[in-house]
């Protein structure tokens, strides 16, 4: 029997084969699409996480896969561009997590789009399996360029499924709004790509490592007449630029919340769990080539620590749940940069396990709230849903605790790793990394504030509205994947709970060994000496009990102040006593106009410009060639008079010229 | 002897004034004649290299160039009967149809 | 009788094109390096010799010719065309030659 790598190329061969049939059938055949194409998508969608199950497996008996599968172009003396596998600890980690959330949504979807009768399911399901197959195509790439395609492709499926009721105006331009801000990122990310394939020659994972430590030594191709240091960084930073728009970080994390317009499982598996993950999962694959580039690793956590705190302040003053959970998602991914970026790449990567799983079910269980209140999302339009959503409440409850991080909930122990990680690196003289932690540390306040603050709002206290009254209960379509995420968020952090390995000494950092994978370029322990050997990452000796202890204590001080002030049968809105300051949370500090104003202010009256030179000049180039040709044409037409004498003149004046020059040559005068 | 370039001249003399009478008369007569003149500034020159070489050759070629001379004044004068009837005039400046 | 009168609308300027050509034509005939002229010898017959050369009876001719016989016929035939040709653009559409001397105008 051939191994589950063999298999591998159809982990993501599987859902594309479900979008394809969604499509076609859907648009040819609908009738015939069972269920609208959502079982095509689950089937496929199962068939991967079986697959990618079998190969987490495999790869943790030792075996891994590095290989090209098709070359796009040969270079001739020179690189050469192609698509491959690589199947390491990560990279299975990363496919069983997408198609196991992609396979829950799927199901979810069952109760949200059909048991709703929404419009248009096929596309829906289509966009679905599209996104599922880049997603997964995208996790288990083997070079940038990969990576790179299909980094495009999920942000046309976010485009896509954001803008399911393109009918309205307001999920058309959120999908064009998501689109472009990503994409104004990935278009460093490009510059990044080409850069390196210029540099090294390749863009192979496993490969960038040792190039860029050889290149640190001397004998790199650099550009701009800069150092390879700086080269190197300036690549990092390139690449940076995707990874900022696709994980919306500041300053392009404008778009997640405009996002929520899209169907609520596109919400959980796109910008909750997979899409935006993306970005991060990127730095993470390409952690040996930035593990030797501290100033970019002390932007990463800098960018992450300040988008955590900053997000989690404008989260506490939303009046709609899915709001919340949007900047809650991007103060999230703020905290695994600062993982990543502080040198603690399994905090990082742990925190993008635990954050899939809590996250995805904090959008489910909005999701079974929002159709039991009939699409309305304000918060302060619902209440007292406990009781008719018991299965919801608590998944919803297990979910919320992993985010605030309260221990023995997923987000304590991969939050706790995150900021130990910080600050033992932060205190052994890395500033930037210290101020990032300090950052991390305050938002762990708001973020308890803000997510126990929904809680109340939403499930506690009495109805504030009839929706919220006659609130009915969902199909176990909806509260399955719910409730299985709900067991998740509970234990998926027991995964690497370095706490206790601290305090007993037991082996159970399961992740840590987990990413101790056999192949050393993309080991962790790898990436801790190539952090470890730059000056800037010296460690110091920080008890984790006392991090765990200060986080711990954080995180309930926000608990206890949200329920103080929203516990109860008839909450008041203390945000309006904020004043000023809650205006300026509400509007999100004005970034949404501050870009509108630079694409309005900036980049049109520029385009203008160009435009203007672009016709006047070169278009003038052109058509005054054209001019010019045409006037000479019709002065020289006025020659052939039609009168016969004027003929005989120039038949006469031609000869003239003849003679006199044949004449001045051959020496006749 | 008279020098050739004396007859070289005077026949250029008269092609020269032959020419002129074409580029610059209007009446469709008077450039038939001046046409004519070159014709006939043209036999000059060959009875000048005839009398140069000794040879008759030169003489025996003109009379077969004032025979043409004759025969193309012939046709000459129908084209300006019909240039007469179709344009009420013998203006060789009105027809201006041989053009774009 | 009309008297005669200058032609007053003559456009000079391209007439000052026959004058360069004038003028190119003179200081190339005044340069060129001509031989003398071998003129003919006195008791020569030379319109005699000009028949002869016309029928190709160079033998008979006292001065150096060529036969142009070939050239003689054509010549004939030639005139013959342009006589014909000449007749024909006189006439009429309808045929007639119309009244060409204008026997009549002075009734």
């Amino acid at each position: 029997m051939a191994g589950a790598l063999d298999y591998a190329a159809a982990i993501p061969a599987l859902p594309l084969a479900g979008f394809l049939v969604a499509l076609l059938v859907g648009h040819y055949a609908p009738r015939v699409l069972p269920r609208d194409g959502a079982i095509p998508g689950i089937l496929a969608t199962a068939g991967s996480l079986a697959l990618s199950v079998w190969v987490f497996f495999t790869v943790s008996g030792g075996e891994t896969l590095n290989e090209e599968l098709y070359t796009w172009v040969a270079g001739e003396g020179t690189f050469s561009l192609h698509f491959g596998l690589l199947i390491d600890p990560l990279s299975a980690m990363m496919a069983v997590l997408v198609s196991l959330i992609a396979l829950l949504v799927h199901v979810f979807s069952l109760g949200y789009m059909n048991d709703e009768n929404e419009p248009g399911r096929p596309r829906y399901y289509a966009g679905l399996g599209l996104f599922t197959a880049s997603m997964l195509a995208f996790a288990l790439a083997d070079n940038l360029l990969m990576s790179f395609v299909f980094f495009e492709l999920v942000g046309f499926c976010s485009w896509w499924l954001i803008g399911h009721w393109y009918t309205r105006p307001g999920p058309a331009s959120a999908a064009k709004k998501a689109f472009l801000v990503t994409r104004f990122g990935d278009y460093f990310l490009l510059l990044g790509l080409v850069g390196i394939l210029g540099t090294f020659g390749t863009a192979t994972f496993t490969e960038l490592p040792e190039l860029v430590t050889a290149g640190l030594d001397g004998g790199a191709t650099t550009y701009f007449g800069l150092s390879a240091q700086n080269w190197f960084a300036v690549l990092g930073l390139l690449i940076l630029g995707g990874v900022i728009g696709k994980s919306a970080q500041f300053p392009l994390h404008t778009w997640l919340p405009d996002a929520m317009e899209g169907p609520t499982p596109v919400s959980a598996l796109i910008h909750a769990a997979t899409m935006v993950a993306a970005g991060v999962y990127l730095v993470a694959r390409m952690y040996g080539f930035y593990a030797q580039l501290p100033t970019v690793l002390a932007i990463i956590a800098l960018v992450g620590g300040f988008t955590a705190l900053f997000a989690a302040t404008m989260a506490l003053v939303k009046r709609e749940i899915k709001q919340v959970l949007a900047y809650s998602t991007i103060s999230q991914y703020g905290y695994m940069m600062l993982g990543l970026g502080a040198g603690g790449y399994v905090a990082g990567v742990f925190h993008l396990l635990t954050h899939a799983v809590f996250k995805a079910l904090l959008f489910l269980g909005a999701g079974i709230v929002i159709v039991a209140m009939h699409h309305d999302e304000d918060m302060w339009n619902m209440g007292g849903l406990k009781d008719k959503l018991p299965v919801t409440y608590w998944a919803f409850l297990a979910g919320s605790l992993a985010l605030a991080g309260i221990a023995p909930f997923a987000g304590f122990w991969s939050k706790d790793a995150v900021l130990h990680e910080a600050l033992v690196y932060g205190l052994g003289g890395n500033t930037a990394v210290l101020v990032a932690a300090v950052f991390g540390l305050v938002a762990v306040f708001f973020t308890g504030f803000y997510t126990i603050r929904m809680v109340l709002l939403t499930f506690h206290g009495e109805p504030r509205s009839s929706e919220a009254e006659s609130a009915h209960g969902v199909g176990w379509n909806m509260k399955l994947p719910v409730a299985v995420l709900g067991v998740g968020a509970a234990v998926v952090g027991f995964v690497n709970p370095g706490l206790i390995h601290e305090l007993t000494g037991a082996s159970v950092t399961f992740l840590d060994s987990w990413l101790q994978g056999p192949i050393e370029t993309t080991a962790a322990h790898h990436y801790h000496e190539l952090v470890a050997a730059n000056a800037a990452y010296t460690a110091t000796e920080v008890s984790s009990v006392l991090t765990a202890g200060v986080s711990l204590a954080l995180a309930l001080a926000g608990v206890l102040l949200a329920w103080l002030l929203y516990r109860g049968p008839e909450p008041a809105e203390h945000t309006e006593k904020l004043g000023s300051v809650k205006t300026l949370l509400y509007n999100n500090y004005y970034q949404d106009e501050f870009q509108d104003w630079l694409a309005t202010g900036v980049a049109l009256p520029v385009s203008k410009g160009a435009s203007k030179f672009d016709q006047g000049i070169v278009d003038g180039v052109v058509d005054g060639v054209s001019s010019v040709t045409l006037f000479s044409g019709a002065q020289t037409r006025r020659l052939q008079t039609g009168q016969v004498s004027n003929y005989v003149m120039l038949l006469a004046l031609g000869l003239v010229v003849i003679l006199a020059v044949v004449g001045f040559l051959g020496g006749w005068f | 002897m008279i020098p050739t370039e004396y007859f070289l001249l005077l026949s250029a003399g008269i092609f020269c004034i032959g020419l002129f009478g074409v580029l610059t008369r209007r009446n469709a007569l008077v450039f038939l004649m001046s046409v004519e003149l070159m014709l006939n500034a043209a036999n000059l020159n060959f009875i000048a290299f005839s009398h140069m070489h000794g040879n008759l050759v030169g003489q025996t070629f003109s009379l077969f160039a004032m025979a043409l001379a004759a025969a193309e004044v012939a046709v000459g004068i129908g084209i300006v009967l019909a240039l007469y009837r179709n344009f009420k005039g013998v203006d060789v400046t009105i027809p201006t149809s041989m053009r774009w | 009788m009309a008297r005669f009168r200058f032609a007053e609308d003559v456009r000079v300027l391209p007439g000052l094109v026959a004058l360069a050509l004038f003028v190119v034509m003179a200081a190339a005939f005044l340069g060129a390096n001509l031989p003398d002229p071998a003129g003919f010898p006195a008791d020569a017959t030379l319109i005699a010799d000009i028949g002869y050369s016309l029928f190709d009876f160079t033998d008979e001719s006292g001065v150096p010719t060529e036969g142009f016989l070939a050239a003689f016929e054509l010549i004939d035939l030639v005139l013959v065309a342009a006589l014909v040709g000449a007749i024909l653009l006189a006439k009429r559409e309808d045929g007639s030659i119309g009244n060409p001397l204008n026997w009549g105008d002075d009734e």
